[in-house]
């Protein structure tokens, strides 16, 4: 019994102990970082897949920075002198990185036909990323 | 040093255990009057009643050892101005908390607490493998009411700042619950105010009348303690003869009709009432910030300190979470994050403790999960309640509803993020990641082949294992083909290369769904993982109380998929959510 209690004792001493450390601080939110003097496309844009009624246009950029959210943005149609159709997707920046993937998904499409697309970006307020980019074309499976 | 400490208090808490056990087992045992059971069968799990049970007596285990923590406690001392509880006042409302939170007379039938879905031993998440495996949420006061989704772990949602709309950013973040509901918009802290939505939540709780909480309270064991910190006066209420019968009475009962204050409280009464249910939400808030349960005693802490080196694995693993996989671009480790473009992660100590998440909120493409209890709740129990009179055509648009105050969520009270619905729709809070993989002591992984404590992941459980939800993040868009879940097509694998469609397509993130990860990669990422769970540096308290069973077998890739069972054809999103303006854009089918 003296035993039980001794341990009992310690335990009780080490969780009431543990009451009195400092509650550290806690982390940050997700950061605005420095905008980049320009953005530019250095992979794609290409389809990463494409499906009877669905695609994925997928690129890299060098890190935009600002909002810690953008939308990758695709204008897309089946003239390609006429993109008028538009998917976005949200991604996070991630400040460390010095790139950025972009990924968007083009839902809705029709099977066995061309699509010309091309690509921007943007900050979730709206703000472009102002990303040059070529016009590319793709065509669904049956 | 550390080893022989945490054996000494483990062994004393396994000293205690007993007693508190066999005295709680006949109240605990679970006969109830009347069942509600509208489920098909297989999809309540068939040890639940069991489960229950053992779930109550742990709780009064906890109850027991919170009662032995007041009573140990040194009376604080009243004194200063403004009048401060003098060097045990924290101590004295942390263990309010504790003890409202193990408390099961905070419902109607005196049959759930706080605590029957958060464990300490599962970080304070569902302690029920097998709801864990199947219903995903847990069943409520009413047997058997459920809710909608998984239980979110306690630790850390305290930290979560007040949900707020960054204008710069076009971004909500903060607030707590998976679609944000609680906000923190008058107790300025979201954590207090989530405290007080399962007590009064139909499938939880369930209280009729937040004045419940009150009139309980008042008949506590520990309403000194509740004096002490609050104020003697604290509850002078003239509670009318009534308010028995009507806090017996689950809420949405037909006989209380419509009111959300049944109890004829005077103005002056209710404002009382209303204050004890604010020190209810602040004082278990009071627990779930103390080191009793966001506790910063992960190896990752100590790696941070620089006390404790990771393993090989640990540390590929921790890269690929920074680099390839990109898991703290919002799961933010408060490294990486914190430099300025162009500069590189030295690999030194964070300046701030990294909570692992941004507090903002995303849609990761989760498919629907068909044995969510939700979907089953289609007629009225016994008490002519109806939990979704809309079945299969119950979405969960996550933040999105919540800004529409839409069906199954809350009211939004700031009409000017209304307008933001349609770019949440389909968005869940981003969870810390720490504690993810905490498990009971004696099945140390959530892992197959374990032995292992099944969990359940995301906020509708659909991921059965770590293994799972970081290779759905690495090939959702790899593997995703036009079925629902239970009708992946012949030859692949649901889980494996398989990803059933998501339940809502709109605003899902692309910064995952095809990272590339080899398969020892994904593995690696599951071993930083475990270092984000408390109780390294010093035990976890109270982690020691699960008295279940572990389960064994089978693969990590493929566990619970014996669960799987097909998704019926879908109706079309009921109007009561997907109609509600501004409606979703694209439209949810």
């Amino acid at each position: 019994m003296p035993m039980q209690r001794l341990v009992l004792e310690l335990a009780m001493a080490a969780a009431v102990g543990g009451l009195f450390h400092l509650v550290p601080a806690p982390a940050q939110v997700s950061p605005t970082t420095e905008k980049a003097a320009h953005v530019r496309i250095t992979k794609g844009p290409e389809i990463e897949r494409a499906d009877p009624d669905f695609a994925i246009v997928r690129w890299t950029s060098n890190n935009p920075g600002g909002s810690p959210e953008h939308y990758g943005v695709v204008h897309y149609g089946t003239n390609p002198t006429k993109l008028d159709q538009t998917a976005k997707s949200p991604i996070r920046i991630n400040p460390a990185h010095s790139y950025t993937v972009f990924r968007v998904r083009l839902e809705g499409l029709k099977p066995a036909t061309t699509y010309y697309y091309k690509v921007d970006a943007m900050e979730t307020n709206g703000n472009s990323d102002r990303m040059p980019s070529p016009v590319r074309e793709f065509t669904t499976p049956r | 040093m550390l080893i022989p400490i945490f054996a000494l208090c483990m062994a004393a808490l396994y000293v205690t255990l007993p007693a508190r056990k066999v005295a709680g087992q006949n109240a605990d045992a679970e006969i109830p009057a009347q069942v509600y059971d509208p489920y098909p069968h297989g999809i309540l799990p068939s040890d639940l009643n069991a489960e229950i049970g053992r779930v109550r007596r742990e709780l009064r285990v906890l109850e027991g050892r919170a009662l032995e923590r007041w009573h140990g406690l040194q009376p604080p001392i009243l004194t200063g101005q403004p009048p401060t509880l003098q060097n045990t006042g924290t101590e004295a409302i942390e263990t309010l908390g504790e003890l409202m939170n193990y408390d099961q007379n905070i419902s109607p039938n005196k049959n759930r607490a706080c605590s029957f879905c958060h464990m300490p031993y599962a970080a304070f998440s569902g302690p029920i493998p097998s709801v864990n495996l199947t219903m995903i949420a847990y069943p409520g006061t009413v047997h058997f009411r459920a809710g909608k989704r998984t239980a979110q772990r306690y630790t850390y949602s305290p930290f979560f700042p007040v949900l707020q709309y960054n204008q710069v950013q076009g971004l909500f973040f903060g607030g707590n619950f998976w679609d944000s509901r609680s906000t923190g918009y008058l107790l300025r802290n979201p954590d207090a105010e989530q405290a007080q939505h399962p007590p009064v939540d139909t499938g939880e709780m369930g209280f009729p009348d937040t004045g419940c909480i009150a009139f309980r309270l008042s008949q506590v064991e520990y309403r000194p303690l509740f004096e002490q910190v609050w104020g003697r006066g604290s509850f002078d209420i003239k509670f009318p003869p009534e308010t028995e019968r009507i806090c017996d009475t689950p809420g949405g009962a037909a006989t209380l009709g419509r009111s959300a204050t049944p109890i004829p409280l005077t103005p002056e009464d209710r404002t009382r009432a209303n204050i004890v249910f604010d020190r209810w939400g602040q004082s278990i808030d009071a627990y779930e910030q103390s080191l009793q349960v966001s506790a910063f005693s992960s190896k990752f802490d100590a790696f941070l300190k620089g006390s404790d080196k990771l393993t090989a694995d640990e540390t590929a693993g921790l890269k690929l979470f920074d680099g390839k996989g990109n898991c703290n671009s919002c799961h933010l480790d408060g490294r990486g994050t914190t430099l300025k473009r162009g500069q590189t992660d030295t690999g030194a100590a964070a300046t701030v403790n990294p909570l692992f998440t941004c507090f903002g909120s995303a849609n990761e493409g989760l498919p629907l999960n068909p044995r969510d209890a939700i979907y089953y709740q289609t007629t009225p129990d016994s008490y002519g309640f109806t939990a979704n009179p809309y079945g299969f055509g119950y979405r969960d648009l996550g933040l999105g509803a919540f800004l529409r105050s839409s069906f199954g969520s809350a009211p939004n009270p700031n009409a000017s993020w209304t307008q933001y619905a349609p770019s949440t729709d389909g968005q869940m809070q981003v969870s810390s990641a720490r504690n993810v993989a905490m498990t009971p002591p004696q099945c140390p992984t959530t892992e197959a082949p374990g032995p292992y404590f099944q969990k359940e992941f995301f906020h509708n459980g659909y991921i059965k294992s770590l293994k799972q939800l970081v290779h759905f993040y690495n090939t959702r868009d790899k593997y995703k083909y036009n079925v629902t879940s239970g009708h992946c097509p012949a030859g692949t694998t649901e889980k494996v290369d398989c990803w059933p469609m998501p339940e809502v397509r709109n605003n899902i993130d692309m910064t995952t769904g095809n990272l590339g990860l080899t398969d020892k990669e994904e593995d690696q990422i599951v071993a930083f993982l475990v270092t984000l769970t408390d109780g390294y540096t010093r035990p976890y308290p109270n982690r020691d109380t699960f008295t279940g069973t572990c389960m064994t077998g089978g693969s990590s890739k493929t566990q619970g998929n014996e669960s799987l069972i097909p998704t019926p054809k879908l109706p079309a999103c009921a109007a009561a959510i997907c109609a509600v303006q501004p409606a979703p854009n694209p439209t949810v089918p």
